[in-house]
C-alpha cells in the first residue's frame, strides 16, 4: 500500500502570551548579562578610588559609588555572573544528588529505599539555612563553601519528589515492556524512567533558582559566603550595611538586583507550572 | 483432582497427543498465587500446543485466566507460582535462568499488550524504540535502525523512513499499535503472544491490524497466540481456538469446527451471545450468572451453576478431557466416557 499523506506530521505549536514572552525575555536577558557582565565591566571596579566614595546616583555613576569609591552599577553587572551562576550551579549540584538518591531508592532493594528515604526525611526536617551556615563555617567562609553547603542541604526535596514520580513511571507499561525484553537496569533508568519523571522538576527548578539566590546572598550577607571585595550581591549588601544610613543606594541597588532576579525566576516557575497543567490558569 | 481425574477417564492425556511440529508445548500448567491467608489457583492444569506458524486463539471472559496464562508463558509475573511444564522449541522455559528467559523474550518470543498508548515511551523516537530490542543485544546502531525501518515498512507504516524520528504522540492509535507490533517483531521471533492487541482500537482499525498480523504470520510462518474476549475477531484469524473458563480450558477445536459445532455448553452460550450477520434472532442470549472468583470455584464442573444441561454428577465430579467425534477436546460430562 502506498498511501501518501498530504501534510507532514503535525508539530505542536506553542502560542505564548505577551506576558509570558516578557518574562522569558527578562530571564534570557539576566542570563546574557551574567554571561558577558564581567567582560564589559571596567577594570576599576575592584580598585579603591578614595576621591569618589559614597557618591549618590548620578549621570556618571548610575547607581552611585560605595565606600571604596567603586561604581555600584558596574559592580552589579560584574557580580551577576557570580550570583546567578553560583545559584544555578547549586541547583544543578543538588539536583544531581537528588537524582542519584532517587534512582538508587527506585532500583535498589527495599532496605536501600527505606534507608535513603529516612535520610531524606532527616534532611527535610533540618532547617536548611542553619545547617548550610554550619557547613560553610566549617569549610571556611568563601563562595565555594556557600555553594557546597547549599548543594549538600538542598537535595532532599528533589530526591523525595523524584523518587515518588519514578516509582509511578516504573509501573508504566512501556517501562515494564522494556524491562521484560531484557533492557538492563541502568539503561532502563537512564533512558526510560528518569527522562519520563523529570518534568515534575522543571517547575521546581525555576522556583529553586529564585529561592537559592536569596539563600546564597543571605550566606554572603551573614559573612560565610563570598567575601569582600567580591562583587557578589549578598557580599555587596553585607559590606554596605555599615553606612546604610548615609548611603542607602549602596544597599538598595544590590538588594533590588537580587529581587529582580528572584521575581523573574519565580514568575518563570509560575508560567511553567500553568503550561504543564492548564487547569491552573485563572 | 488433576492428573488422576484425567487418567481415570480413559482419555488420551494431552501430553501424549503432542503435535510433531509443536513449537510451544504446555503440559499441565498450573498457576497459583499466594494471598495473605490462602493459596489461590488461577489456572488449573492447562495443556495445549502451538505448532510453527499456527494461529491459536485463547478466548475467555475477564478473570478466566487467559492473560495470566499468557504472562506465564513469558514468565512475566514473578508473584505467581508456576507448576507443570512449558517447552518452547525443546527448551524447558520454567527452568531457564532469568537472563536466559530475557534473551528468549524479544528474540524467540514477542509480546504485544493491550494499550498501544502506554506501551510506548513518550520521550523516545519511534525508531529508537523499535530498534531498542536489537540494540540491547549488541546490534550496531545503523543496522538496528535499518531493521526497524524494514519492519515498519512491512507493517505498512507510510513514509516509515521519515517517521523513524517521530514521537509517539504524533501517531494515531492504529499507527501506534503497529509500532508496538514492530517492537515485538523486529527481533524476528517464532512466536508472538498478543494479549487483547486490538481491544483499545475501533473496529475498522482492529480489522486492519489483524489483517496485517495475518499477512506477516503467513509470510514469516510466525506462530501467534491471540488472547481475546472478542469472538468476532477470532473467526477470521485463528486456525484453532481454545475456550477458557475459570482457569481451565473447557473446549478446544479447529476454528471452523468450533464455530460451526460448539460442544461445551459454555462455548455455545458464548457464541449465542455474539451478534451474527447470517442469523436473525429477536434477542441475543446471555449466560445467566457470573464466572466464579478463582478462590471460590464450585465443586465438580466449575460451570455447573450456570449450565442449562447440568446433571446430578456435574456438581460433584470434575469432568475430564474427552475428544468428541468432531475432534473437539472438551471437558464436559455430556461427552463423558460413558
Amino acid at each position: 500500500m502506498t498511501l501518501v499523506l498530504p501534510t507532514a506530521a503535525p508539530r505542536r505549536k506553542a502560542n505564548f502570551t505577551a506576558y509570558e514572552l516578557t518574562v522569558f525575555g527578562v530571564v534570557a536577558a539576566l542570563f546574557l548579562l551574567a554571561l558577558i557582565g564581567p567582560m564589559i565591566a571596567p577594570a576599576d571596579i575592584y580598585t579603591s578610588n578614595m576621591l569618589e566614595t559614597l557618591f549618590p546616583p548620578s549621570a556618571e555613576h548610575w547607581l552611585g559609588t560605595d565606600d571604596q569609591g567603586r561604581d555600584i552599577f558596574w559592580r552589579l553587572v560584574a557580580g551577576s555572573r557570580l550570583s546567578l551562576f553560583a545559584t544555578v550551579l547549586v541547583v544543578i549540584l543538588y539536583s544531581i544528588i537528588g537524582m542519584i538518591v532517587a534512582t538508587l531508592a527506585t532500583v535498589g532493594p527495599r532496605w536501600v529505599d527505606e534507608l535513603l528515604m529516612r535520610i531524606t526525611d532527616i534532611g527535610l526536617s533540618l532547617p536548611g539555612l542553619v545547617v548550610s551556615l554550619g557547613i560553610a563555617t566549617v569549610l571556611g567562609p568563601s563562595l565555594q563553601s556557600g555553594i557546597i553547603a547549599l548543594a549538600l542541604t538542598g537535595w532532599p526535596m528533589t530526591a523525595r519528589i523524584l523518587r515518588t514520580t519514578m516509582r509511578r513511571t516504573m509501573e508504566q507499561p512501556f517501562v515494564e515492556g522494556a524491562r521484560i525484553l531484557g533492557v538492563s537496569r541502568t539503561r532502563l533508568m537512564l533512558k526510560h524512567v528518569l527522562p519520563n519523571s523529570l518534568d515534575v522538576l522543571i517547575v521546581k527548578w525555576a522556583g529553586d533558582i529564585s529561592f537559592t539566590m536569596l539563600i546564597l546572598a543571605g550566606l554572603s550577607f551573614i559573612g560565610v559566603g563570598a567575601q569582600p571585595p567580591s562583587p557578589e550581591w549578598g557580599a555587596m549588601i553585607s559590606g554596605a550595611r555599615g553606612y546604610m544610613s548615609i548611603a542607602w543606594w549602596a544597599v538598595a541597588a544590590p538588594g533590588a538586583a537580587i529581587v529582580i532576579n528572584a521575581v523573574a525566576f519565580a514568575l518563570l516557575a509560575d508560567i511553567l507550572q500553568v503550561r504543564r497543567d492548564p487547569s491552573l490558569q485563572a | 483432582m488433576g492428573v488422576d481425574t484425567i487418567l481415570t477417564d480413559g482419555i488420551v492425556p494431552a501430553q501424549l497427543r503432542q503435535r510433531p511440529e509443536a513449537l510451544l508445548q504446555v503440559d499441565q500448567l498450573s498457576i497459583d498465587i499466594a494471598t495473605r491467608d490462602a493459596n489461590v489457583r488461577l489456572v488449573d492444569n492447562v495443556s495445549f500446543g502451538i505448532g510453527r506458524g499456527e494461529r491459536v486463539a485463547l478466548v475467555g471472559e475477564s478473570g478466566s485466566g487467559k492473560s495470566v496464562t499468557a504472562q506465564a508463558l513469558m514468565r512475566l509475573n514473578s508473584r505467581v507460582k508456576l507448576s507443570g511444564r512449558v517447552q518452547f522449541d525443546g527448551k524447558d522455559l520454567l527452568s531457564l535462568s532469568n537472563s536466559q528467559m530475557a534473551a528468549m523474550r524479544g528474540q524467540r518470543m514477542g509480546m504485544v499488550f493491550q494499550d498501544p498508548m502506554s506501551s510506548l515511551d513518550p520521550l523516545m523516537t519511534i525508531g529508537d524504540q523499535v530498534a531498542e530490542t536489537l540494540r540491547i543485544r549488541g546490534v550496531s546502531k545503523r543496522e538496528a535502525r535499518q531493521r526497524a525501518l524494514d519492519v515498519l515498512d512491512e507493517l505498512k507504516v507510510e513514509r516509515a523512513a521519515e517517521r523513524l524520528d517521530s514521537f509517539p504522540h504524533e501517531f494515531s492509535g492504529g499507527m501506534r499499535q503497529r509500532v508496538v507490533l514492530a517492537m515485538a517483531l523486529v527481533g524476528e521471533p517464532d512466536l508472538l503472544i498478543a494479549d487483547e492487541p486490538t481491544t483499545a482500537l475501533d473496529v475498522r482499525v482492529q480489522e486492519r491490524v489483524l489483517d496485517l498480523l495475518d499477512e506477516i504470520s503467513r509470510r514469516r510462518s510466525l506462530a501467534v497466540l491471540l488472547i481475546t474476549h472478542d469472538l468476532g475477531i477470532v473467526a477470521g484469524f485463528a486456525d484453532r481456538v481454545m475456550v477458557m473458563y475459570s482457569g481451565r480450558i473447557v473446549e478446544e477445536n479447529e476454528a471452523t469446527l468450533l464455530f460451526a459445532e460448539p460442544q461445551h455448553p459454555y462455548t455455545r452460550g458464548l457464541l449465542e451471545a455474539v451478534p451474527r450477520a447470517d442469523i436473525t434472532v429477536d434477542r441475543l442470549r446471555s449466560i445467566a450468572g457470573a464466572p466464579p472468583a478463582p478462590g471460590a470455584r464450585p465443586s465438580g464442573c466449575t460451570f455447573h451453576p450456570r449450565c442449562d444441561h447440568a446433571m446430578a454428577m456435574c456438581s460433584s465430579v470434575e469432568p475430564g478431557e474427552t475428544i468428541t467425534p468432531l475432534g473437539a477436546r472438551v471437558r464436559c460430562h455430556l461427552y463423558g466416557a460413558g
